[in-house]
């Protein structure tokens, strides 16, 4: 802590989320040596938990909802964490530095930590309708697994991260799912094109009844049937439905507080807000990219702890931008697929290995700079091209097709700036 | 057989399942694992991990 932190052992700072960004930014406030007040605060009542299992094992049963948990249960206690679980922050008044809680009481603060996440966006035409499910939740996951228990015929809405995870996990229960996607391609958001037609083919392989390009423009329930009708007119009808056409930032706290917001959270590259003492992380931050310029929103559970544990940092006075490279993984039908940098902004892409095979690297690039990489079954050269994409240096097709090539070298090629 | 979880996005190794993706057989100890493995869920390094107690919940 320096002395330009502002912040002192008199000091509260109020951490809102208790999701990944907002516990790890609380525990790092501590591990840098910030002595004053921390309040974490969430409005779900369970502690403090991981939500990638909730798609996959939690899902399929063979992960209690137990072992999802983040933290031994003490661990909030032993660093003078309050922890305040069941708790909604109803708004921020940021020129006072306080919060105002749903049932009428405030907390005043020096620093505030907006880690708000965000929610399934709802679909229009499934509003209110019977028999839809969305998940993000521990709650949600066990009304869920219910249906999949039941060996339903499920319909999913949004073949994106979420909605593939919860086709492959249907299919391992035997449910008959069928998936409906907007986009031409599942996955299309991140991945490449060559590296969608992956996916479909290991859909299809494992019994999803895969459709892209599809309009869903009515949703009826009726009789515990549900059917949804797409724009040419074609019924497809099931059992039970799930949404997952992407997630809402939830901004309104920063909203009415008059703090910039965008697509999330608008911050700087140190996690402030525009307004002073207040910062945001996590998947409901909007900050600026420093390798492809411009801004983003990442919504990955490496990068909303990184985010957490950076914002922490910059507000105890810490001056390091941050320079993270997203990064994900996926499960489904058995293999994991690993994610980093921007593969969906690939103007050239070349793959090492085999993806008919599921054993390959893809690596992509924009400008003839290393910008992102998607790989099956070779976590160690993704987690070598994290690493690479950092410094997205120039290379060759050629070189980097190379299996000779030691790809952690290339990050050391050459270090660019940031620039389009 | 202990179970070793990473602490970065909780995955799990378990010794007695080993991980035969990676061709690490059932029962491989931990401690034989090589330095270089990663986590096959967040790619974090094997120093990452921590054990923890295996619980029925
Ligand atoms: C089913 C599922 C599977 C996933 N799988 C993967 C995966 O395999 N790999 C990967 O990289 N990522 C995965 N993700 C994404 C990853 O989990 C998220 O990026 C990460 O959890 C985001 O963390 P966060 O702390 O930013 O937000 P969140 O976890 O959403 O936490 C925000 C918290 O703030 C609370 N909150 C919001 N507003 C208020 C308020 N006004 N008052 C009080 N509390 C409030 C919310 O209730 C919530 O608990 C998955 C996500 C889901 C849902
Ligand atoms: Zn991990």
């Amino acid at each position: 802590m320096t002395a330009a932190s502002g912040v002192d052992a008199a000091s509260t700072i109020a951490v809102v989320g208790t999701g990944v960004a907002g516990t790890t930014a609380a525990l790092t406030l501590r591990n840098a040596g910030f002595t004053g007040r921390v309040v974490l605060i969430g409005d779900e009542p369970d502690e403090p938990y991981r939500r990638p299992p909730l798609s996959k094992d939690v899902l399929r049963g063979t992960m209690s909802p137990g072992r999802t948990r983040l933290r031994a249960p003490d661990t909030w206690s032993q660093h003078s964490i309050e922890l305040r679980t069941d708790t909604r922050v109803s708004g921020v008044d940021a020129e006072a530095r306080r919060i105002i809680f749903a049932d009428g009481t405030g907390l005043d603060f020096d620093r505030i930590l907006l880690a708000t996440g965000g929610l399934p966006k709802v679909l229009p035409q499934a509003r209110g309708v019977g028999g839809v499910y969305t998940l993000r939740t521990l709650a949600d996951v066990s009304a869920l697994h219910g249906v999949l228990a039941a060996g339903s015929r499920l319909l999913v809405i949004g073949a994106g991260l979420i909605g593939s995870e919860v086709a492959a996990t249907a299919r391992d229960m035997d449910c008959a799912v069928t998936v409906l996607e907007a986009q031409p391609a599942p996955l299309s958001r991140v991945l490449p094109r060559e590296i969608t037609r992956v996916y479909e083919e290991l859909h299809r392989a494992s019994g999803v009844d895969l459709h892209t390009g599809v309009d869903v423009r009515e949703l009826i329930h009726e009789g515990d049937q549900l059917a949804a009708t797409d724009a040419g007119g074609r019924v497809h009808s099931a059992d039970a439905a799930v949404v997952a056409v992407g997630l809402d930032p939830r901004t309104e706290l920063a909203e009415h507080a008059g703090i910039a917001t965008g697509d999330g959270i608008i911050v700087d590259e140190h996690f402030a807000t525009s307004a002073p003492g207040v910062y945001a992380a996590g998947d409901v931050a909007n900050h600026p990219n420093h390798v492809l310029g411009g801004r983003q929103r990442v919504e990955h559970w490496l990068n909303a702890q990184e985010q957490g544990a950076a914002a922490a940092r910059a507000m105890l006075g810490d001056r390091t931008p941050y320079s993270c490279v997203p990064w994900s993984w996926s499960d489904q039908h058995g293999v994991t697929m690993h994610v980093c940098g921007w593969p969906e902004a690939a103007e050239d892409l070349t793959v090492r290995g085999e993806p008919g095979a599921r054993d390959f690297t893809a690596i992509a690039r924009r400008h003839g700079r290393v910008v992102g990489a998607v790989g099956m079954n070779r976590p160690a050269e993704l987690r070598a091209l994290r690493k690479v994409v950092s410094a997205a240096p120039h290379a060759e097709q050629a070189v980097l097709a190379d299996p000779a090539t030691e790809l952690a070298s290339l990050a050391s090629l050459e270090v660019a700036g940031t620039s389009s | 057989m202990k179970i070793y979880r990473c602490e970065v996005c909780g995955f799990e190794y378990d010794e007695s399942q080993g991980w035969p993706d990676e061709g690490i057989a059932p029962g491989t100890k931990w401690e034989d694992i090589p330095e270089d493995w990663c986590c096959p869920d967040c790619g974090a390094a094997k120093a990452d991990f921590v054990m923890v107690e295996v619980s029925p919940a």
